[in-house]
């Protein structure tokens, strides 16, 4: 008897789950926009996983960390070594408030990773990026159990370079602009890895507010 | 009942320094000198025959085998200072007397030790182990104490109310007076303390004006000096003596668990939170550590006051031991206790919020942590400002609604554009190594500085949004100077 397509997807979330060590209890995931939502296997972006940014360009990976941050609607940290790695003024109008933002400052490597594992093991916010060079896997793999644990979406900001290098994140994702007229966002979020989803190429604009629109090519 | 204070005169203690730091001195005559107008004189001998004031070139002449070193006042006064917060282990209050005295408010303290000539002989008995020689004398005015610590031959004990009478016999200089005044006031036949306390006061001010008055008014009570404590006297405050000096990182860890936890149990009585927390670690070589802690809101929750300790006990060096932790809060705010069904009401809120306040005070005692606070000005950069985290934002209205880039560089990168006229649109521009042909270009946006701020004299800015051919968006600036061609280019931020 062919089991029906309910049962199969209820199985998987449940296996998907245990997979990540989060027994029953599913946070909802973090939606982007409905193209998107259907193509990523959790239907939006997993709460309470590490998700990887490679930034082809400055720009539009600060706009991806932004969008995503603004959705979470709760107080988030952003940790970065430089005072001036993002400007509170453009980030209004992708859907950030300043009022939710709270900027970290470290020197060296070890302090930003002290930062960011503190910062995904307090349920007093709702995610938090962290802009680094590099990382390596078991750094990566504690961070992802500190998420794990309340819930919190976590968002390594990387260099482009870094896309050599292999990462336990549950996407991966490089983010480059792409000519626009109006010079207004306008992305292109390659997909470069899923966790039980397939690798694909998005376009994505995203209006005032932080609303998306994405079609792949 | 009258307060009582413990004055100690350290006359020797520049000498007393070097010996410990080289005991070979111990038994040899050993004076400082400094140079004095032309001639090098004895700030402090220790030799017969000696006395500071008389040239170097006397002294080796008397004697022969002196060892002499120069004075160095800055390192007598910092040692001065580490005795002063080493003598908070017999009362909270301590003050620095000028360059060679340390005074006590041993009010409520004496009975601690049985008695105030136990108390006497405790203190003195201490420093005196460690090679300070020192005068004391207790009296229940601090000016007098300092003036008998001084001046007599033992230390000495005055009953309360009998100041006067002890203070009498003492000559002026115990008063500390400029010796040009001792000399006047010598010529009058005035040689002790008694002798002017019964001269009129009227013409000894118009005489010698108000530093003869203050300094018998100190030493009389009749206007006491305040004491300028080392440090503030904290209103919560937990000691640990330690019967063994301890050393290991788990002796302290436990020590302070349970001077937080003492701290906290008071604070609750007294329904406060700490803001501010001190540990001092008293070593047993008379060196005093001090960590502070800060936190974003008050809170008396142990559990995370030790946690935020715990990064920077690493700071400690026990060396030989501690034999002495003390905690003190000195800066507490009211904390009303909140039930848990009653904080619970707004949602789970008040939890996330404590959580959250808890966060940033463990990351900001390791990292900077801010707040960008929205200003009001159209200056591209003063948009915002970094505040403390826990400042409270409202977003002035509008704010925002501007195009502006989502990072600005702090330091804006000079650009090399091509563009079709002087004054027109930009048509490739570089920067370092990279070229970017322009493909859409959106400006001007003329901005001009603030003529009421102090950068009213800056040249205005036209900002352009450019869209490169290569992806990137780009907020890029040509400084208004009249004067400059071909005009200057900076790239400023960069666009989402």
């Amino acid at each position: 008897m062919p089991a029906s397509p309910a049962l199969l997807h209820d199985l998987r979330q449940r296996l998907s789950q245990i997979e990540r060590g989060l027994g029953e209890a599913a946070f909802p995931p973090v939606p982007l926009c409905p193209a998107l939502d259907r193509h990523l296997p959790e239907h939006g972006l997993a709460r309470g996983a590490l998700h990887d940014v490679l930034a082809a360009d400055p720009g539009a990976a600060l706009g991806f960390c932004a969008v995503v941050l603004g959705r979470l609607e709760t107080p988030t940290l952003w940790i970065a070594p430089e005072a001036d790695a993002v400007w509170p003024a453009g980030l209004q109008s992708l859907g950030l408030c300043i009022s939710q933002l709270i900027l970290v400052r470290y020197r060296r490597p070890a302090e930003g990773l002290w930062a960011m594992e503190e910062a995904l093991r307090s349920p007093g916010i709702g995610g938090a990026v962290l802009q680094t060079s590099h990382l390596d896997l078991i750094a990566a793999r504690r961070l992802q159990l500190a998420a794990e644990a309340t819930g919190n979406i976590g968002l390594l900001l990387r260099p482009a370079t870094e896309a050599r290098n292999p990462s336990n994140a549950v996407t991966r994702w490089q983010a480059a602009s792409l000519p626009n007229p109006q010079a207004a966002p306008h992305w292109q979020w390659n997909l470069l890895r899923s966790r039980g989803g397939q690798p694909t190429p998005w376009q994505v604009t995203c209006a005032p507010g932080g609303v998306l629109q994405a079609h792949a090519p | 009942m009258s307060r009582r204070y413990l004055a100690l005169s350290l006359p020797l203690l520049p000498l007393d320094r070097l010996r410990r730091l080289d005991p070979s001195l111990l038994d040899r005559p050993l004076a400082s000198w400094a140079i004095q107008g032309p001639r090098r004189q004895l700030v402090a001998a220790d030799a017969p025959g000696l006395v500071p004031g008389q040239t170097v070139a006397d002294a080796q002449a008397i004697q022969p085998d002196l060892v002499l070193f120069p004075a160095d006042p800055a390192e007598d006064a910092a040692l001065l200072e580490r005795l002063a917060l080493w003598a908070m282990r017999f009362t909270p209050l301590v003050a620095v007397d000028r360059t060679e005295g340390l005074l006590l408010d041993a009010t409520g303290a004496t009975a601690l030790l049985g008695g105030e000539e136990q108390f006497v002989v405790a203190v003195t008995s201490r420093f005196r182990q460690d090679g300070f020689r020192l005068r004391a004398a207790m009296a229940s005015i601090a000016g007098a104490a300092a003036a008998l610590a001084r001046e007599s031959r033992q230390d000495r004990i005055v009953p309360p109310g009998q100041e006067r009478d002890a203070i009498a016999p003492l000559p002026l200089i115990a008063l500390r007076l400029p010796p040009d005044m001792i000399r006047s006031l010598g010529r009058m036949g005035l040689h002790r303390i008694g002798q002017l306390c019964r001269q009129p006061r009227g013409p000894l001010a118009r005489r010698f004006g108000r530093v003869l008055m203050d300094a018998l008014d100190h030493a009389t009570g009749d206007r006491p000096q305040p004491l300028q404590p080392v440090r503030p006297v904290a209103t919560f405050q937990a000691v640990r003596h330690c019967l063994e000096p301890i050393i290991t990182r788990p002796a302290i860890d436990q020590a302070v668990e349970a001077l937080l936890a003492e701290i906290c149990r008071a604070l609750l009585e007294a329904s406060r939170g700490a803001r501010r927390l001190t540990l001092r670690a008293f070593r047993v070589d008379h060196r005093v550590q001090e960590i502070t802690i800060g936190t974003g809101a008050p809170t008396r929750d142990a559990a995370h006051l030790v946690r935020l300790f715990a990064g920077k006990l690493d700071q400690l060096e026990p060396d030989l031991g501690f034999e002495r932790l003390t905690m003190d809060a000195h800066s507490t705010d009211i904390l009303d206790g909140l039930q848990a069904s009653m904080a619970r009401r707004d949602g789970a809120s008040a939890a996330d919020t404590a959580a959250l306040t808890e966060l940033l005070d463990r990351l900001e005692q390791r990292v900077a942590v801010y707040r960008m606070l929205p200003l009001e000005s159209h200056w591209p950069e003063y948009a915002a400002a970094p505040a403390t985290p826990h400042e409270q934002i409202v977003l002035p209205p509008d704010w925002g609604n501007e195009t502006r880039p989502v990072r600005l560089l702090a330091e804006p990168l000079a650009l090399a554009v091509t563009a079709e006229l002087p004054d027109g649109t930009p048509v490739q521009l570089r920067y370092g190594s990279r070229l970017h042909r322009v493909l859409y270009c959106i400006g001007p946006e003329r901005l001009e500085p603030e003529w009421w701020g102090h950068d009213a004299a800056r040249p205005s800015r036209d900002y352009f949004r450019v869209q490169t051919a290569e992806g990137p968006r780009l907020w890029i600036c040509r400084l208004g100077e009249p004067n400059v061609l071909p005009p200057r280019w900076f790239l400023h931020g960069y666009l989402a």
